[in-house]
């Protein structure tokens, strides 16, 4: 087989390159490992609502489970601090179906889709990447491309075997652990987190309302934590006497926290998405940096595959690294002080804080939050409090 | 020099989540839609897999000397 280009991956970040390239006219094949993509999600489902207009998917309601108007944040001692909009912020997707229509967008944009089709390696000629050796039924495909796109989320197999550093250490990823379950009390129109050194070391425990009564209820923590995600989530359901009798379905996944790749295109091997460890290292959401790292790749794809110049696809590594990667390693920087915070530090600065300062923590003006606790008494009394929060000015 | 190991998984509890694989620095894993594999000879016994692994479905066998 022979394709301009070759995706490895129908997650989130694949789906949208194969889009792109193909509605560009370029012949393109978009494969995954799994017999139905989508399934098994390994994900909390939630995604901001401005996604949807400016990576141009439609606001279908088969994949939206619910619109959600804002967040609670609950500190270890139980202070809340809560954010709510009159308009819906963001959506709880189904991303079974979710991920499933991003490939058939792609099919219908005049891509080809293959499930159940694994990449297992690449294939070298002439010191170069020219295609990928995959399994799809168990029968070996051969798949040459003039460019290669490894969108194959944590493991990102196709990427390291194409000689891209996609290494990060242990503490750089989290595991994760959900239930989706039946669940009562709490307001369904808000996503709920709650945070604590106890509770979810230097993550949190999240409840993502799909229904009124039903919700994704999971943790994450820093990988390299002795006891398991699963340890920490079922502690948290029975101090909290919330039965895990209802369980609808149970997820699991690894997530990078931070390690961005530096090089995103080799040759003529691009990463993207989780491969390229392109996550918010603060809450560990990687559909929307997924979208954006794809359409940025598909752009500089379409580029060097119109003049006829691979060096081109080198304009994604620096354009991503100047926009969303600078952006990413602002939030890496507050993630890795925030690791440093105690449980007293995350209840005063909760009970402190106002919706005000929730609105900025949503956008993402974490500059703004930070000064605002700096003029609170009770932060000025603490050297070791000022000295944190100056870290990240 | 840590231990040499045979990385082992309880298939029961392994949900394919592929985060084992990703966080090994040798690529010494795989894991495919339907099954967990281990190459023993990419193994250097860093134990990094057995505490990312979520649910806590691997576990490490020491291995005897020349093994
Ligand atoms: C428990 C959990 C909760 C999360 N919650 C959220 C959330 O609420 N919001 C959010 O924005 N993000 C969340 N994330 C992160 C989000 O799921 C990822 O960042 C996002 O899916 C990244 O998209 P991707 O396309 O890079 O990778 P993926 O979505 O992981 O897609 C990779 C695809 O590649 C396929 N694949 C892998 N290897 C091969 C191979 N060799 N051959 C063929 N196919 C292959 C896989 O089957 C998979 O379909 C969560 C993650 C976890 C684990
Ligand atoms: S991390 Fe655990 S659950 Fe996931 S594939 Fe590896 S062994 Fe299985
Ligand atoms: S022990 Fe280290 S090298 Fe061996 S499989 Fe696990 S992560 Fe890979």
């Amino acid at each position: 087989m022979k394709y301009d280009v070759v995706v490895v991956g129908a997650g989130i970040a694949g789906p949208i390159v194969a889009r792109n390239v193909a509605k560009a006219g370029f012949s393109v094949l978009l494969i995954d490992k799994k017999p139905a993509i989508g399934t098994p999600k390994q994900c909390a489902e939630g995604i901001s609502m401005t996604v949807f207009k400016k990576y141009d998917i439609p606001y279908d309601r088969r994949y939206i489970n619910r619109e959600i108007y804002g967040a609670k944040l609950y500190s270890p001692s139980g202070y809340e601090l809560e954010l709510r909009y009159k308009e819906a912020s963001g959506v709880i997707l189904e991303r079974k179906v979710f991920d499933k229509m991003l490939a058939y967008y792609a099919a219908k944009a005049g891509a080809d889709v293959l499930a159940r089709t694994e990449a297992v390696d690449v294939i070298k000629k002439g010191g170069r990447v020219a295609g990928i050796k995959a399994k799809h039924e168990d029968e070996p495909v051969e798949i040459y491309a003039d460019v290669i796109v490894a969108a194959d989320g944590v493991e990102s197999k196709i990427a390291r075997k194409a000689g891209i550093n996609t290494y990060a250490p242990p503490h750089e990823f989290d595991s994760s652990y959900e239930y989706e379950m039946l669940i009562e009390g709490f307001d369904p129109d808000l996503i709920h987190l709650w945070f604590g050194n106890e509770v979810a070391p230097r993550g949190y425990v999240w409840v993502f309302p799909k229904d009124e009564d039903r919700a994704n209820v999971g943790i994450g923590i820093n990988s390299d934590n002795p006891q398991t995600a699963k340890y920490y989530l079922d502690k948290w359901l029975k101090e909290n006497n919330i039965p895990a009798k209802k369980l609808l379905e149970i997820n699991v996944g690894v997530v990078p926290v931070g390690g961005f790749v530096k090089e995103l295109a080799k040759d003529n091997v691009v990463v993207v998405g989780d491969a390229a460890r392109q996550v918010n290292p603060m809450h560990g959401g990687g559909m929307a940096e997924a979208m954006e790292a794809g359409t940025i790749a598909s752009k500089w794809i379409v580029k060097a595959l119109e003049e006829e110049n691979i060096s081109l696809l080198q304009n994604y590594t620096k354009e991503w690294w100047e926009t969303d990667g600078k952006r990413l390693e602002k939030v890496l920087k507050v993630r890795k002080v925030t690791e440093k915070l105690t449980d007293e530090d995350l209840d005063l600065f909760i009970q402190v804080l106002g919706s005000a300062d929730a609105e900025k923590i949503a956008s993402g003006n974490y500059g703004g939050v930070i000064k605002a606790l700096l003029k609170h008494p009770k932060v000025i009394l603490s050297p070791r409090r000022i000295k944190l929060l100056r870290e990240l000015l | 020099m840590p231990e040499k190991i045979r990385v082992v998984v309880n298939e029961d509890r392994c949900y394919l989540c592929g985060g084992c694989a990703g966080v090994c620095p040798t690529l010494a894993i795989n894991v495919s839609a339907s099954r967990w594999e281990f190459f023993q000879e990419k193994c250097i016994s860093c134990r990094i897999c057995i505490s990312a692994c979520p649910v806590g479905a691997l576990s490490g066998e020491p291995l005897g000397v020349g093994e």
